[in-house]
């Protein structure tokens, strides 16, 4: 008889050729490569302290007919450990859905059970095809004070473990990042830059949920962000852009009242509107032009960079 | 005030509360002490708990109600909920957090009439009740302290709840009626 057999990391195996006594002569191979005769006793085929590279099919034959009396696939792995879980809700109030890893593999199949109670209701986790780790929760009930409890279990056939996480229905409320955030520079202004973006498409109803957003810009000559919060619209122009610079940008969303914010949203990057250099065609252009070139690299009154009047680019 | 400036009025009053309970009930439940100041508190609802009202609503029928249900909804809560908070006001043993609970009450208060202006300036009916926030239901008081104070827990739970709820509950009502437009009376002189 065929079949698989599983062992932990580590283990001592024994196996028996079937039916065949102790003391019979049997040939046992390994993925079809004869064994050494060491690993044998009498007719039992022993392996100590098995590791993850001796997983394989495994075969025994009667002596003289070579007749398979034995075959089995072993599969050497480890019990699972408690399996790291997370819940959340990017689509409040639509639901929220939980997702799962083990902090490490165990080399042979698992099996995911997840139970989700809100009070005293089993509520349904409708298991997503890709990533199969991840399941969907569709709340059926808003502005609740009872807890959500969700249990996973994780089996393979050297153990079990299981974790809960008990939250409130507001506490995992996270949307994702803002979408399509543009930014252009405005023409005559050389020290402004339009942003714009848009609600996440996986946030299904704005009018009722609307959201808060954070803007975080810094020139690329600097590391420290600028920021400011917008209780409501999808459009900001940063008024204090330093003239020529190139910007990075980014924003953030959140609820207006409940759960945390969303992680930085793409960044994009624009330079401000800077003044089309004029065709010189007398030497009176070219010094003015000169003078006008040297003055822009001069830092705008209002630089932040260093107290000491520092000069950009200089 | 036209119904816009008073709805708008009322969401930024409730958005003032939400913020102003965050602090006091953290500030609260210190004062209850363990386990009710551990985040991850998790008791029972007793019945005693359970006549608080609930802002527990099934979503389908949160989005179907009726401007003037959403309106009488907060009102009947909010007008509970100020007896209950009243009745602790009254209990608390610090003078600081009694002053604070005692200016929460008075902000909650004009929550309550905010909301029935909104009402009448839509021209709804106030909820049938006695015109103040009614006396407190006549159950025995907690048999114990323990459960008093998971009373209390379950009131500033469910008090913040119902502060999320009517920000969610008037930024629909603000955007189906907005503010009226102000209109600028220029005197033209010399146009």
């Amino acid at each position: 008889d065929s079949h698989i057999q599983y062992e932990r990391v580590g283990a001592d195996v024994t196996m028996k050729c079937g039916s065949m006594d102790w003391d019979a002569a049997v040939t046992w191979t390994a993925n079809g490569t004869d064994i050494d005769e060491s690993h044998l006793n009498g007719s039992y085929l022993i392996l100590k302290n098995v590791d993850l590279s001796q997983s394989g099919q495994y075969s025994c034959y009667e002596g003289s007919s070579w007749h398979l009396k034995y075959q089995t696939y072993l599969r050497v792995g480890t019990p699972p450990k408690e399996p790291v879980l997370m819940c959340r809700s990017n689509n409040y109030p639509k639901g929220f859905y939980c997702s799962w890893h083990l902090p490490t593999p165990t080399y042979i199949p698992n099996s995911f059970n997840i139970s989700v109670i809100h009070g005293t209701k089993d509520m349904v986790c409708e298991k997503d095809a890709v990533p199969k780790n991840r399941c969907h929760i569709r709340l059926l009930q808003l502005f609740s004070t009872v807890k959500y409890k969700v249990t996973l279990t994780v089996t393979n056939a050297l153990g079990k473990n299981f974790t809960t996480l008990t939250f409130d229905e507001f506490a995992i409320v996270k949307p994702d990042p803002p979408e399509s955030v543009v930014a252009k520079p405005v023409p005559n202004n050389p020290r402004r830059l339009e942003v714009s973006w848009q609600n996440p498409s996986s946030w299904p109803d704005p009018e009722s949920f609307p959201l808060k957003f954070f803007l975080r810009y810094r020139p690329l000559i600097l590391d420290q962000w600028q920021h400011v919060e917008l209780s409501d619209g999808t459009s900001h122009t940063i008024t204090d852009a330093y003239a020529g610079k190139e910007y990075i940008i980014q924003v953030a969303a959140k609820d207006t009242d409940i759960g945390t914010w969303s992680d930085w949203s793409v960044a994009v990057h624009a330079t401000p509107w800077t003044e089309e250099p004029k065709h010189l065609t007398t030497e009176a252009q070219i010094t003015e032009t000169t003078s006008a070139s040297t003055s822009s690299f001069m830092a705008p009154p209002t630089t932040k960079i260093c107290d000491k009047g520092a000069v950009v680019g200089s | 005030l036209g119904a816009g400036q008073s709805i708008q009025q009322t969401y930024d009053l409730t958005r003032y509360l939400e913020h102003q309970l965050r602090t006091l009930a953290g500030t609260y439940l210190n004062y209850l002490g363990p386990p009710f100041n551990e985040p991850d508190f998790n008791p029972p609802r007793l019945a005693r708990a359970e006549r608080v009202p609930s802002a527990t609503v099934d979503l389908d029928l949160w989005r179907g109600l009726t401007d003037n249900a959403r309106l009488a909804a907060n009102y009947r809560a909010y007008s509970r909920l100020l007896c209950y908070l009243r009745v602790l006001d009254g209990q608390v043993g610090t003078a600081e957090l009694r002053h604070r609970l005692a200016h929460f009450c008075a902000s909650l208060q004009g929550l309550v009439l905010s909301i029935g202006g909104v009402m009448s300036s839509l021209g709804y009916p106030l909820p049938a009740g006695p015109a103040g926030p009614p006396a407190p239901p006549g159950a025995p008081a907690a048999p114990n302290d323990f459960l008093k104070k998971m009373d209390d827990f379950w009131l500033l739970k469910e008090l913040q709840i119902w502060l999320w709820r009517s920000a969610k509950d008037f930024n629909r009502l603000k955007k189906k009626v907005p503010p009226a437009v102000v209109t600028l009376r220029l005197e033209a002189r010399g146009f």
